[in-house]
């Protein structure tokens, strides 16, 4: 069992309040992946269950021990971090040998072991090389190899993939999906890309300002995200977020948005809780806006196209909408049909969308 | 990476100017050379003499010599004093080597409350002018005992080595990113282990510019060796200077000899580290 629990963790640098009390568990085998902007704590909180930070309160359990007085050394912890941070002056085979040799393990063995996962990781052939030698991809191999090698129970991964590039992580991030399911432990990821935390997290523990605000599945996340931040984090390219008015005149109460009312019954929550006057924020994915075609029943409203950005597959409209700016996606065939400066019609299922609270940010539930 | 440095890339015209430029800065000690090997009369001769009989009977007077026109020939100790140069260079540069090195890293790598202030305070020792400490140094030899002795002046140059040591020490310790040393703390080393197995080899190149400076620095001094060392642990350069004079004024070839000597050790461990004193003295300079 490597179960993980952190119970308030607080740390300072000096007057810079990193993590302001952290909570949360893992299980074991899970893969659990902590998103959260720069600077938010990502790489304080692994650096803290890894032993390399001190709390200044707070606690970590791993295994049922409390980590408090248990040194870096003995945890049984392994780590990638963002920068691998080779041992420079050790060719691949000596740095994959390196956590071994520190488990006195015998020599013979230890070959055996660097072979086998230079193998699976397919840098056999650069075992006799030092890692400025090696590509991107092959020193973030070696940097994985070597956390993996004495098969701990708990791998650290910080932004492994932040340092590669495009084509490489995504093959990479198929790799650690794969990674996990061999290995079968447990693996704790961090990340500032939304991509990577809802394509490999099993659960995702959205991290802001040194908090977490939200665990949850990744389906869960993208649909519910418990406040303006996460729904700004979230989703390629986010949530749009628009400013919203309860009104309650005669025929019963309704949201009005700069470019469009929209009556109580077609959204998804009541407005029953609200005066009239309430300012709440009416977020929806830009994947459900869609162009309108004649005679539709759904909401809609006009739109005039900012910018277009062709992806391939699909095109991303920049739209000016009264004074909102918001963002679509369409398939490429249609992004096709439309330029810069041109009107459009939007239509969108009001049940779609997400209100949240304008003051606190919180999602209405 | 670096990139491949092309040989002859500069082309002719650019490597004769620069051939003439070194030529300019390498000439005194190509003098000292030249008039090493020549006669006195040749060493002494207006205009000077490009081309002339090479003798070695200056090499040979280093070593031993006649003081009186006829009389015997006397051994000069200078076989003595090129040890005591390499010894007492050699000894302090290490001392301080270690003693810097581990000193550099405690201060980069756990700073104290007010570091650097204590790192300002080390440097403090350098500013000042050598001559304006010599009397109180002269006195506290005197009275210790540690006048003219090894131990002494071994001492001394350690003392003078350790704030450019450490300084220099800490400036390359400051450079290798601390998350190496955390990924070995996760593998699980000791400090001790970290301190020598994973840092001390990355500043390899460092350890080798400061070992290359420090030793230049004390194999040249003078003031402090002319004082505080005896008869048998005195430098070569006191006893080169003792050679001024005599019978028959300044040898200039014998002179010349000496420093051609004199340079041999220093020149040789700047050669056999210059691939790392390269590395050393640009380390840094660009992002790997």
């Amino acid at each position: 069992m490597a179960q993980l629990i952190l119970d308030g963790v607080v740390k300072h640098f000096g007057k810079i309040e990193a993590l302001r009390g952290i909570d949360f568990e893992v299980q074991d085998g899970e893969f659990f992946v902590i998103l959260g902007p720069s600077a938010a704590g990502k790489t304080t909180t692994l650096r803290a269950i890894a032993g390399l930070e001190k709390l200044d309160s707070g606690r970590i359990v791993f295994d049922g021990v409390d980590m408090a007085g248990i040194p870096v050394q003995q945890r049984g912890i392994a780590m990638v971090f963002q920068s691998f941070a080779l041992y420079p002056h050790l060719t691949t085979e000596q740095n994959l040998a390196y956590p071994l040799r520190e488990q006195k393990m015998a020599r013979r063995d230890i070959k055996l072991r660097v072979q086998e996962i230079a193998e699976m990781l397919g840098i056999t052939h650069t075992l006799t090389r030092k890692p400025a030698s090696l590509s991107g991809g092959e020193q973030q191999r070696l940097a994985i190899g070597r956390a993996i090698i004495r098969q701990p129970e708990l791998l650290l991964l910080d932004e492994p993939l932040t340092n590669l590039d495009a084509k490489l992580r995504h093959d990479m991030r198929a790799e650690f999906k794969r990674l996990h399911r061999e290995l079968g432990m447990t693996m704790i990821y961090a990340t500032p890309d939304q991509l990577e935390a809802l394509s490999m997290g099993e659960r995702v523990g959205v991290i802001i300002d040194g908090k977490i605000v939200q665990i949850d599945t990744p389906a869960d996340l993208y649909d519910a995200p418990y406040d303006r931040d996460v729904a700004r984090l979230v989703g390629d390219p986010p949530m749009n977020l628009i400013p919203g008015t309860v009104r309650r005149n005669g025929g019963g109460p309704s949201l009005e948005l700069p470019f469009l009312h929209v009556p109580e019954a077609d959204l998804r929550n009541s407005l029953a809780p609200f005066e009239a006057g309430t300012e709440l924020i009416f977020g929806v994915h830009p994947q459900d806006l869609k162009l309108a075609t004649n005679g539709e029943t759904e909401a809609s409203f006009d739109a005039e196209i900012a910018i277009t950005e062709p992806q391939g597959d699909i095109t991303i409209l920049d739209l000016k909408a009264a004074s909102e700016v918001l963002q679509m996606v369409v398939p490429e065939a249609e992004g096709a049909l439309h330029g810069a400066g041109e009107e459009i019609r939007v239509r969108f299922n009001p049940r779609d969308g997400r209100l949240f609270l304008k003051d606190s940010g919180v999602l209405v539930v | 990476m670096a990139r491949r440095r092309e040989i002859g890339k500069a082309g002719w015209r650019r490597t004769a100017v620069m051939a003439v430029i070194s030529f300019i800065y390498f000439f005194p000690v190509l003098w000292i050379i030249l008039t090493a090997f020549k006669s006195h009369t040749d060493a002494l001769a207006t205009p000077p003499k490009f081309l002339f009989t090479p003798t070695l009977e200056n090499f040979v007077g280093v070593f031993s010599r006649t003081y009186q026109r006829g009389g015997e020939a006397i051994d000069t100790k200078f076989d003595l004093f090129f040890f005591n140069s390499i010894f007492i260079a050699g000894t302090s540069v290490l001392i301080a080597l270690i003693i810097g090195t581990l000193a550099a890293y405690a201060f980069s790598r756990w700073p104290l409350k007010g570091n650097d202030l204590y790192m300002f305070i080390i440097l403090t020792t350098r500013m000042l002018p050598p001559i304006i400490v010599i009397i109180p140094i002269f006195l506290m030899f005197r009275v210790t005992g540690l006048s003219g002795s090894y131990v002494g002046i071994i001492l001394l140059y350690t003392a003078f080595n350790l704030p450019f040591t450490i300084w220099m020490m800490k400036s390359f310790f400051d450079e290798i990113p601390t998350e190496v040393e955390d990924a070995a703390r996760v593998d699980g080393s000791s400090e001790t282990k970290i301190f020598f197995k994973i840092c001390l080899p990355q500043v390899k190149a460092g350890i080798a510019a400061t070992a290359v400076f420090g030793l230049i620095l004390t194999w040249n001094e003078y003031l402090f060796a002319l004082l505080l060392t005896g008869i048998d642990t005195r430098t070569v350069p006191v006893a080169m200077a003792s050679t001024i004079g005599g019978d028959i004024g300044v040898r200039w070839g014998l002179l010349a000899a000496i420093e051609t000597l004199f340079l041999i050790p220093v020149v040789l461990v700047t050669f056999l580290l210059q691939n790392q004193l390269l590395r050393g003295v640009t380390f840094g300079t660009i992002k790997r």
